[in-house]
């Protein structure tokens, strides 16, 4: 099951003015159900334009060409827009500066309530969503939300998007601004989600340790345009691309390269820390200690956990990672690099 | 006396009646001109605080902070301050004035009185060092987040300061535009221009030559990178180790022992060096 498809989809920013910007660029991309993908690209690539589509935040410019179908909803058709955007949850940039109500319960209830639900579901789920988030419901529903700490602001914000249950989560920079600690946390939270409340996860991100220890696929965009789309290793094996289209390198492959560059050669494909440790270790004749990956301040307990089965909407995670070849998954090669790395 | 002095500082913020914060407690310290300090802490830990309180936004409640020998509490120069401090705030959203980019930019000297070709100097300047020259005569209010940012801290370069805060400015800017920055950063601290870098990212910390990190409105930590990232009041701060330094660690403690590393190019040296 798909849980996003779009095709032929371009937007352009002031049409017919000077200003002019073809922001999305002809996107065709299918998400399946129980994938967690992460967009990347730099400023202005088109990332966010992208994402407000998925919730008909943005319409398709062109309905005649373009198409939106999310959950096997058209993200044009009205009737449904409104389920769509319960569906499909959006944690954008610092969704604290969102907060607006006076205690965090009325905060996180928001959007249950919009739906129209009974008041216990409302509260039966502003609970859970606080026990996933981390919030102790007893210490913290009848606070105000402007008086709590940035991380735990943070926190209020996403249980308000989680409380409405979507099957989509979409979250752009969900750490930016955090201090290590509380990224730690959220990365973590993030897994979690995934796991229990919405099994479809976009995570836009520009920190690429964040992606390679959390995504089961890459989606890079350039100029509006996919210009890569794989698993993490398949997306950041391919250096000239990276560099080319204004990103880094995860810091486990740039440790890797610099060590190439001095004839110490490791697996080529390493891009979490948890690798490169263990390249290390090996080449050192050391037996690794731990092998759960204590990965820096990453998420990474548990990340890489097989699914427990009984939910097979994370199947195709699992696909993903069993078979690095899947065959929903390519590396598209554009026009503008013509792959002279011979380290490729 | 150092350029930015800091004695004794407070600072109380009202919340509600009978309801106070307080966010600076009892800070002293100085920072010389041409330093490039990383400023780091938690969240709530009064970093941003501190920083509104050098610029004469925030007077200290107790204490008092000089700036090249004038206090920040002196009203009759708090303008001159605010000239030499300039501040790069985390949310670009805030920090626009105009509707173009080039008018934007032009917003801090025009207010300074200066000629029409030194104005237009600046702003190519300022524009040039952030990489947005070819956005000149866009709408701010169309760029996405990152290319905003980086027109605000070419707002401020465009004012010339002694003082660069950037308060996470970069934070949100893609790897590219990031490193555009902290080479711009760079190249302005080369040139004299004192830096005070407020971030939780300890890669950039780890950049600096100085790392002042703050715990619950109080100084923590004050030393070299390698000083404060060997700190056994690390964690407590609730910071980490670069990831450099922190697989440096791991390996250690399977004995592999490349020593105390910060960046990534020393442990590749560290790991060399072993091999040999």
């Amino acid at each position: 099951m798909q849980a996003v498809e779009i095709k032929n989809l371009s937007f352009v920013y002031s049409k017919g003015t000077p200003n002019e910007k073809l922001a999305l660029d002809n996107i065709d991309l299918s998400i399946e159900e129980g994938s967690f993908v992460a967009l990347i690209g730099a400023t202005g690539s088109g990332k966010s334009t992208l994402i407000q589509h998925l919730n008909g935040l943005i319409k398709p410019q062109d309905k005649k060409r373009s198409s939106v179908i999310v959950n096997g909803k058209s993200a044009t058709d009205k009737k449904t827009l409104k389920t769509l955007r319960f569906e499909v949850g959006m944690v954008f940039q610092y969704p604290e500066y969102q907060l607006f109500a006076d205690t965090v319960e009325k905060d996180i209830a928001f959007g249950p309530k919009n739906m129209k639900l009974a008041s216990d579901e409302v509260s039966r789920r502003v609970k859970r969503a606080m026990e996933t988030v981390g919030l102790d419901y007893a210490e913290f529903a009848e606070r105000s939300p402007f008086d709590l700490s940035g991380g735990e602001k943070r926190r209020v914000a996403i249980a308000g998007v989680i409380a409405m249950e979507p099957k989509i989560l979409v979250l752009d920079e969900p750490v930016a601004g955090l201090d290590p600690a509380g990224r730690a946390e959220l990365l973590a939270l993030i897994k979690t989600l995934q796991k229990q409340v919405s099994p479809t996860v976009i995570l836009v991100s520009h920190n690429m340790d964040d992606v390679a220890a959390l995504a089961d696929r890459v989606v890079a965009l350039k100029d509006g345009r996919i210009v890569a789309d794989g698993t993490p290793k398949q997306v950041f094996a391919d250096r000239a691309l990276i560099k080319d289209i204004g990103l880094d390198l995860p810091t486990a492959a740039r440790i890797a390269d610099r060590l190439a560059e001095r004839s110490i050669e490791l697996d080529k494909d390493i891009i979490t820390m948890a690798e490169l440790k263990a390249a290390l270790l090996s080449l050192f004749g050391k037996a690794e200690q731990q092998v759960d990956g204590n990965d820096e301040s990453q998420a990474s307990d548990g990340t890489r956990e097989e699914p427990t089965g009984e939910n097979s909407s994370l199947q195709s995670k699992a696909n993903a990672e069993n078979n690095i070849d899947g065959g929903d998954v390519k590396v598209v090669k554009y026009e503008g690099n013509t792959g002279g790395d011979a380290d490729v | 006396m150092a350029f930015i002095e800091i004695k004794g500082v407070s600072y109380v913020y009202p919340i509600r009646e009978g309801v106070s914060l307080k966010a600076v407690k009892n800070l002293s310290l100085s920072i010389e001109a041409g330093e490039f300090v990383a400023l780091t802490g938690m969240n709530g830990s009064g970093k941003s605080t501190l920083a509104k309180l050098l610029n004469g936004l925030f007077k200290p409640s107790e204490g008092e902070i000089m700036i090249d020998g004038v206090s920040t509490a002196d009203e009759d120069h708090i303008f001159d301050i605010r000239r030499k401090v300039g501040m790069v705030f985390q949310n670009p959203d805030n920090q626009t004035v105009a509707t173009l980019i080039e008018d934007d930019v032009a917003f801090g000297p025009e207010n300074l009185g200066l000629p029409r070709e030194e104005i237009v100097q600046r702003v190519n300047f300022a524009l040039e060092a952030v990489g947005m020259s070819e956005y000149r005569t866009r709408e701010a209010a169309k760029l996405s987040g990152g290319q905003k940012q980086r027109v605000a801290i070419a707002g401020v370069l465009a004012m010339r300061p002694d003082v660069l805060i950037l308060d996470e400015a970069t934070s949100m800017l893609d790897p590219a535009g990031r490193e555009e920055v902290l080479d711009v950063v760079r190249q302005l601290n080369s040139q004299g221009i004192t830096v005070i870098n407020i971030t939780h990212n300890m890669e950039e910390a780890a950049l600096a030559k100085r790392v002042i990190v703050m715990r619950k409105g109080r100084l923590a930590i004050d030393g070299t990178p390698s000083q404060v990232f060997s700190s056994s009041l690390l964690q407590a701060c609730g910071l980490t180790l670069p990831p450099a330094a922190a697989l440096a660690k791991e390996l250690k403690e399977s004995g592999v022992d490349i020593g105390a590393v910060t960046t990534e190019e020393s442990f590749a040296e560290g790991i060399c060096k072993l091999l040999k």
